[in-house]
């Protein structure tokens, strides 16, 4: 009741093949050669052999082995811990022999879905391994075509390296006469700008006279405020009316200025409003016929000015007015112009200058362009340059919090589905699959650091099949994410037929 | 004195401000109770036993105790209890207010026995249990001393430290009380109660400057601030402490739960140890600080004997330890009425110091450890036979993420053929911490993961806390609003705090008809998508309250019956699994056996199951301190607990993780655990040589289960926990009593966990008995020890030193399989190691291993006994098993001779049945080959 009888029961639970070892005319000695035991030890439901080989249908060996045979389906080993415990494990049930348990035989339904799905993995595979070579074919193309571009450009670099240095000199010879012929021209335009300015001054100060006597009403030498309320030019918030407020802005906040006050500080206020005393006879601006620039907006204090360099450059057109024409009256700073040997001098350099920077900039170019060819040229495609067709290209995957995109040879990143920004969650690094199996994932490291804890990296598993997809992506570990890729460069080539995908023949 | 403990206040203060933790939580100073209690010291007692008053009754006796100084009688009541104990009750004699006298911590009302005067004279009364178990009271000064068959055992009040602050109204205005600046939080003090401003202006302000009272005045009377909260006090002073010491005894144990040595430290140069349920974070090691649970057991531990003292109060309580350097107890009448107690050598002191609530004292007088022990669970009850499943290995980790991780989780258990029986799931199983709840997209389909679960025989534990978030839309929330469930605020209004889920409450499990309302939430129609193979987990119910203070319930928030928090603090949590055990049951129609698990506990909480001891590290000192943390729960009644393998916080290096595995598959309570930030760590993730190991751990733990089972039977039938300190087994060996790295599970194997990086041999400490050598075998290679003390022992990162005492037998089931239900008809190996006399003996209990019907007799507990030749199994009493399994091997190591032949009969059969056996001289370890004996019939071995 207890246990079983070995030589009723046969020899269960081991490989066909290894029925030989087990021959009821002689003693067993266990596989491993530690023991000789009578026959009728085997599978008798005790464990005599420290390998287990004699208990091969019964779970007395901690580390022995059940064979479910499986007919219709694959056959596998099972450990001996599932033997009678009431579970069934092997499809055919044959694990469970003595416990009653109602197991009941699907290995052929098992068997027939295997297949299917044999086949379609076969199919897939297939068709993913045809992929593989056009995109090994072309990650060959363009490792060649990247070769003959960096050794075309390098010796592009050569070449220009030489152009370049012949025009360095060429331009450091012309930059001499040019800057003594400037300097000589500079010292010229200084001279005249200094006697400008003199007589400027002097002008301004008399057409400042000349209003200090139009304005002072009473001829005292002395602007009083009423003689400012008097002037309607003043009424700067178009009320008609110059106020006392009004008044004593443009009097410095006194009630009155002296001449001498008015020439340093009262003139400089004032003379917007002098300039325009003509046009205060005509109609007041809201009756214009020009449309108002913005709705009853203020006449323009001048320092209010300063404001407008910060204007959002969406008002467009309608706020391009004519007051920033009007009030920026920058005095446009003469220049005297070259003479013509100055001139020819000049150009002369310039042209030197310019040959020089462009054959730079050429240099600097080609080695950026040599850099980034050498860097792909570095990255590891693959033993048959498959994985290169995928640089440049980036997938998405989306779950119920984030998207994650994942650009292969370049980073992985994550973003919040319902807004926020991307966070990286590392970027290329290396292949990081087992020794056998090198390319099987890709790891992406050295992303955003997390709070109080370590830099994100992502780990990606590349399994077989037609399309580029992403088909998870999780983060079982804080801050450690993992994707699932499913993709053609991992599929390796079909063997034979789809039967060859399962493990075992005993179909 | 006072004044070098003060400094050392000072420097202990200054170099608190490192520690991150430990600024969050008070020192004695901090609280103003146990400050003033601790100043008592070296004053002589002001409390007189009044011995006139004495009013003796069939069991039990009154006196009056008059505190001299303020007029205050009290009343003293002793009511003498069967099973060799006393229980002492003081309270005001016309008390203000009443005290709260501590509910659902004993298991029913004590039995009580007969009280004998034995002796009346006017300076002191012995009253007894009999002529050897007797209690003195002495007038003056108040004091109590203890007697048993070891002659005088314990003192109370031997050194004047009898303080108790009476229920009294408050004489000044609260303006007038200088209290103590504290610039941080004074600005934070509310605003004095309208009411109580009334009530003590009605007295005339003259006397307001001249009222010198020190109780008045001390700062901490009658409103308390700590950090950015203040305890409003409304009802004063009403704290009461001790001194308690143990003539005799070198060693105390117990007052769990606290991160430090079994044997209690002296608190002298420190703070006292702190009994007060805390969430506390990542926790300081071999500190009195205050954990998660409180026990507030001690037990003294004598040359040969014991004794305990059940100090049953859940308020915040403190306990100092005092080695005390000899003489100075008995006084001169101790030494005439004790019949010639002669003056005691060192001994040890404790001062119990509490905050509210009734002095309600139990003295148990052993004489012997394990009667002490005996005596404590008498009161407090005992650990039910858990169900196989809870013994077993449990995964679990902050969290799960979902469905799909379960099953991952699990499958990989099997692909590793590593055994498995729990997976659990963490606070983020629930949708947005609303317990009873699933989160909708992650757990769409529990019920279909429970079968995956349930079809290879495994559990699984979900986490129901205590917090309730208050979202209008959660059941749960709706109805504790609406039937006034809450704690209240002292307003009256439900208590709002911050938990996991944000803005929560908490159910006042003090009210009846909360604790039915938690219990019918389990029920399967409730709680949907759980089956009966659904436990549960109930944390955080210390209770943890972010924003509290000490990170708890403020203690003037009101309780069911107008109890402020402060009087019932400790409780909570047992209330809260108190609860859920009842649904657990009442769901299943009491036929399967609950499991739980809970972070906090008081005594009386083994009745439910297991505890573990809370957030700890991975660290090596977690690991150290997890065995005498373990010890100390064990002895104080606790006999399922375990910490979490592998350390919570941060990650476990390999090596440490492997110790850690073979240190918990010897706990009582064996479950990995892990923080949200740390890296997973399910063993199926490491190198093979690891997994390896780990597995072999595993399955050493599953290979023993029958013993472990079997120790937990008795343990509910006896209160012996299995996980036992060496003195337990060997009370006379004194080398045994202060170690905190070996310890006995049973009487039978001696453990010695390698908790040091690096090790390459640990040093053993072999216990013996006196009369005869004790032989320890070495449970894998049978190479014995003989003889006390210590031995190095060799260690590989395989080998867990674990030995077989001689003279014991052990059942085992060596089958490996995926979850300990599976195991359930698989035979026996009966390990058979023998003593120098060629005897062993063991037991061996067996039943359904989950339903209670082992209640109704449907079990087998058997006696197995090996002598002169032959080992025979018999029932111990009239349960009886017919499903009982089978025996496939039997081991005897130390035979010295090879037997001829061996012949086995079963009873109710005549038939004399020869054996297969092997027999290697060379070790003296012969293996009966496949006898078939059933379990559930008696049977014998003769050996020829």
């Amino acid at each position: 009741m207890y246990g079983i009888d070995g030589v009723d029961l046969g020899i269960d639970g081991i490989v066909m093949f290894c029925a030989t070892l087990y021959d009821p005319s002689h003693d067993f000695t266990c596989l491993d050669g530690s023991e000789k035991i009578p026959f009728s030890y085997i599978n008798d439901d005790y464990c005599d052999c420290k390998d287990g080989s004699d208990e091969p249908g019964t779970s007395a060996c901690p580390n022995g082995m059940f064979f479910c045979r499986n007919i219709g389906y694959r056959s596998h080993y099972i450990p001996s811990s599932r033997v009678n415990d009431g579970i069934c494990d092997c499809c055919d049930g044959s694990d469970e022999w003595a416990t009653g348990t109602n197991c009941t035989n699907n290995c052929y339904e098992l068997g027939a879905s295997a297949r299917e799905e044999a086949k379609e993995k076969h199919d897939i595979q297939q068709r993913g391994y045809q992929l593989k070579l056009q995109y090994s074919e072309q990650g060959k193309q363009s490792r060649k075509e990247k070769q003959e571009k960096f050794e075309i450009l390098q010796r592009e670099r050569s070449e220009i390296e030489a152009v370049k240095l012949e025009r360095e000199a060429l331009k450091e010879a012309a930059e001499i006469p040019e800057k003594e012929a400037l300097e000589k021209h500079r010292a010229m335009e200084e001279e005249i700008r200094s006697q400008r300015q003199a007589s400027e001054k002097q002008k301004r100060d008399e057409e400042a006279l000349a209003a200090f006597e139009q304005l002072d009403s009473n001829q005292d030498g002395v602007l009083t405020s009423d003689e400012i309320m008097a002037k309607p030019i003043f009424d700067q918030n178009g009320d008609g009316l110059v106020s006392e407020e009004e008044a004593k802005f443009f009097l410095s906040g006194q009630t009155e200025m002296t001449r001498e006050e008015f020439l340093n500080t009262g003139f400089v206020l004032m003379k917007p409003y002098l300039t325009h005393e003509e046009e205060v006879a005509s109609p007041p601006p809201s009756s214009t016929v020009t449309p108002p620039a913005e709705g009853g907006e203020l006449p323009e204090i001048p320092e209010g000015e300063t404001d407008e360099e910060e204007e959002d450059f969406d008002h467009g057109e309608a706020d391009h007015d004519d007051r920033t024409e009007d009030s920026e009256v920058l005095p446009v700073e003469e220049t005297l112009p070259y003479d013509p040997e100055t001139q020819k001098i000049v150009d002369e350099a310039k042209a030197a200058r310019d040959a020089y920077n462009e054959a730079d900039r050429r240099l600097r170019e080609i080695e950026r362009d040599l850099k980034n060819i050498e860097d792909s040229m570095k990255n590891d495609y693959g033993p048959e340059e498959e994985f290169s067709p995928l640089h440049g290209h980036c997938f998405e995957f989306t779950d119920r919090e984030y998207t994650y995109k994942f650009c292969p040879f370049d980073y992985a990143s994550q973003r919040p589905k319902h807004g926020g920004s991307e966070t990286r969650l590392g970027q290329w690094g290396h292949w990081a699959g087992p020794e056998n199996n090198k390319y099987s994932i890709m790891m992406l490291e050295k992303g955003v650091q997390c709070w109080n804890g370590p830099q994100r990296s992502c780990k990606v598993h590349f399994t077989c099949g037609v399309d580029n997809v992403i088909m998870s992506a999780s983060e079982p570990n804080r801050c450690e994410y993992e994707m699932n890729f499913v993709t053609p460069t991992a599929c390796a080539p079909p063997t034979g037929s789809p039967d060859d995908l399962l493990a075992h023949d005993e179909l | 004195m006072r004044l070098n403990r003060n400094c050392l206040f000072f420097i202990l203060s200054f170099c608190y401000v490192k520690g991150v933790d430990k600024g969050n939580f008070k020192s004695c100073e901090q609280s103003s109770f146990c400050k003033r209690h601790r100043a008592t010291r070296e004053t002589p007692s002001a409390y007189i036993a009044d011995l006139k008053s004495l009013s003796l009754h069939k069991e039990r006796a009154f006196i009056d105790v008059i505190n001299v100084e303020a007029n205050i009688p009290l009343t003293l009541e002793i009511i003498a209890l069967h099973n060799y104990a006393f229980r002492i009750k003081i309270q005001e004699k016309n008390g203000l207010r009443k005290r709260y006298q501590v509910e659902n911590a004993l298991v029913r009302e004590p039995e009580t026995a007969p009280i004998i005067l034995l002796e009346k004279k006017d300076d002191h009364i012995v009253l007894g249990l009999d002529a050897v178990n007797r209690m003195v009271i002495q007038g003056n000064p108040f004091r109590l001393d203890l007697f048993n068959k070891d002659g005088h055992v314990i003192t109370m009040n031997g050194r004047g430290m009898f303080k108790f602050e009476h229920y009294r109204t408050r004489k000044t205005l609260p303006e007038e009380i200088p209290m103590e600046h504290n610039p941080e939080t004074d600005s934070q003090i509310e605003p004095l109660d309208a009411e109580e401003v009334q009530q003590t202006s009605e007295e005339p302000p003259a006397e307001v400057p001249v009222n010198n009272d020190a109780e008045e005045t001390e700062p901490g009377m009658w409103e308390e601030d700590y950090k950015s909260h203040h305890d409003s006090k409304p009802y004063g002073p009403s704290s009461f402490g001790v001194d308690l010491s143990f003539p005799g005894s070198n060693h105390v144990y117990g007052i769990p739960e606290h991160a430090d040595s079994l044997a209690l430290r002296d608190t002298l140069n420190g703070d006292p140890y702190r009994l007060y349920n805390l969430d506390v974070f990542e926790y300081e090691l071999w500190s009195p600080m205050a954990l998660y649970g409180a026990i507030p057991f001690v037990m003294a531990k004598g040359k040969e004997g014991a004794v305990g003292v059940y100090w049953q109060n859940a308020a915040e309580t403190w306990v100092d330890v005092r080695d005390v350097p000899g003489g100075g107890v008995v006084s001169s009448l101790m030494k005439l009425v004790s019949g010639g107690a002669s003056e005691p050598g060192p001994h040890k002191e404790v001062h119990f110091i509490s905050e509210s609530g009734l002095m309600d004292v139990f003295f148990l007088l052993g004489p012997g450890p394990k009667d002490v022990l005996q005596q404590y669970t008498g009161l407090t009850g005992v650990t039910p036979l858990p169900q196989m499943f809870a013994i077993a290995y449990h995964q679990c980790r902050w969290n799960y993420n979902d469905q799909e991780d379960v099953q991952f989780v699990h499958e990989n258990f099997d692909k590793e053929d590593m055994p498995l029986d729990v997976i659990w799931l963490d606070i983020e199983h629930t949708d947005n911490k609303k317990y009873f709840t699933w989160d909708p997209i992650k757990f769409s389909d529990s019920l279909g993961m429970m079968k995956n679960l349930s079809d290879k025989g495994r559990k699984l534990v979900t986490i129901v806390d205590p917090h309730i978030k208050r979202d209008s839309n959660y059941f749960i929330h709706k109805d504790c609003e609406a039937n006034g469930f809450y704690i209240k605020d002292t307003n009256g209004k439900d208590f709002e705090g911050w938990c996991w889920p944000g803005s929560s409450s908490y159910p006042d499990f003090f009210n009846p008809a909360v604790r039915e309302y938690w219990k019918e939430q389990y029920a399967f129609d409730k709680y949907h998508g759980t089956t009966k193979d659904v436990y549960i987990w109930n944390d955080m119910n210390e209770p943890s309250v972010f924003n509290g203070p000490e990170v708890t319930m403020h203690k003037d928030k009101l309780h069911h019956g107008g109890w402020e928090h402060r009087d019932v603090h400790n409780i909570y949590g047992m209330l809260v699994v108190d609860s859920t055990f009842q649904g657990l049951m009442a769901r299943g129609e009491n036929k399967l056996r609950p499991f739980i698990l809970s972070r906090s506990f008081f005594a009386g909480s083994q009745r439910y199951g297991a505890i573990w001891t809370g957030d700890n590290g991975a660290e090596w000192g977690h690991l150290q301190v997890s065995i005498p943390m373990v010890l100390s729960l064990s002895i104080a009644g606790m006999a399922f607990t375990g910490g979490d393998v592998g350390g919570f916080f941060k990650n476990p290096e390999t090596d440490l993780l492997i110790r850690w595995y073979q240190a918990g598959a010897y706990q009582p309570f064996f479950r990995a655990h892990a923080h949200e930030q740390t890296r997973r760590r399910e063993p199926y993730l490491y190198d093979e040589t690891t997994k390896d190991i780990i597995r072999q751990a595993i399955r050493q733990r599953y290979a023993l289960l029958p013993y472990w089972y079997t120790l937990f039977y008795e343990n509910e039938k006896t209160g012996i926990p299995p996980m036992r300190p060496l003195w337990l087994e060997y009370p006379k060996d004194s080398d045994t009593f202060a170690l905190d790295d070996v310890y006995l599970l049973g009487d039978s194997l001696l453990v010695r966990p390698v908790t040091e990086s690096k090790a390459t041999s640990v040093k053993v400490y072999f216990p013996s008995d006196e009369s005869a050598m004790t032989i320890w075998y070495d449970v894998e290679t049978y190479e014995t020890f003989t003889g006390r003390g210590y031995k190095s022992i060799e260690v590989d990162m395989y080998k867990i030193p674990v030995f077989q005492r001689g003279g014991s037998i052990i059942p085992k089931k060596l089958r490996p399989r995926r979850s300990s239900v599976l195991m359930q008809h698989d035979p026996y190996t009966l390990v058979v190691a023998l003593d120098e006399e060629g005897k062993a003996s063991g037991t061996l209990y067996i039943d359904d291993g989950e339903s209670f019907d082992y209640r109704e007799g449907k079990y087998v507990y058997g006696h197995l006994d090996y002598q002169r030749g032959k080992l025979s199994f018999r029932f111990l009493d009239a349960g009886r098993y017919s499903d009982a399994s089978w025996v496939e091997r039997i081991i005897v190591a130390g035979l010295r001779l090879k037997p001829h032949k061996i012949f086995a009969q079963i009873q109710g059969t005549k038939d004399h049945v020869e054996l297969d056996f092997k027999y290697e001289a060379k070790m003296h370890i012969l293996t009966i080959r496949k006898p078939k004996l059933p379990m559930n019939y008696e049977w014998h071995l003769q050996f020829y």
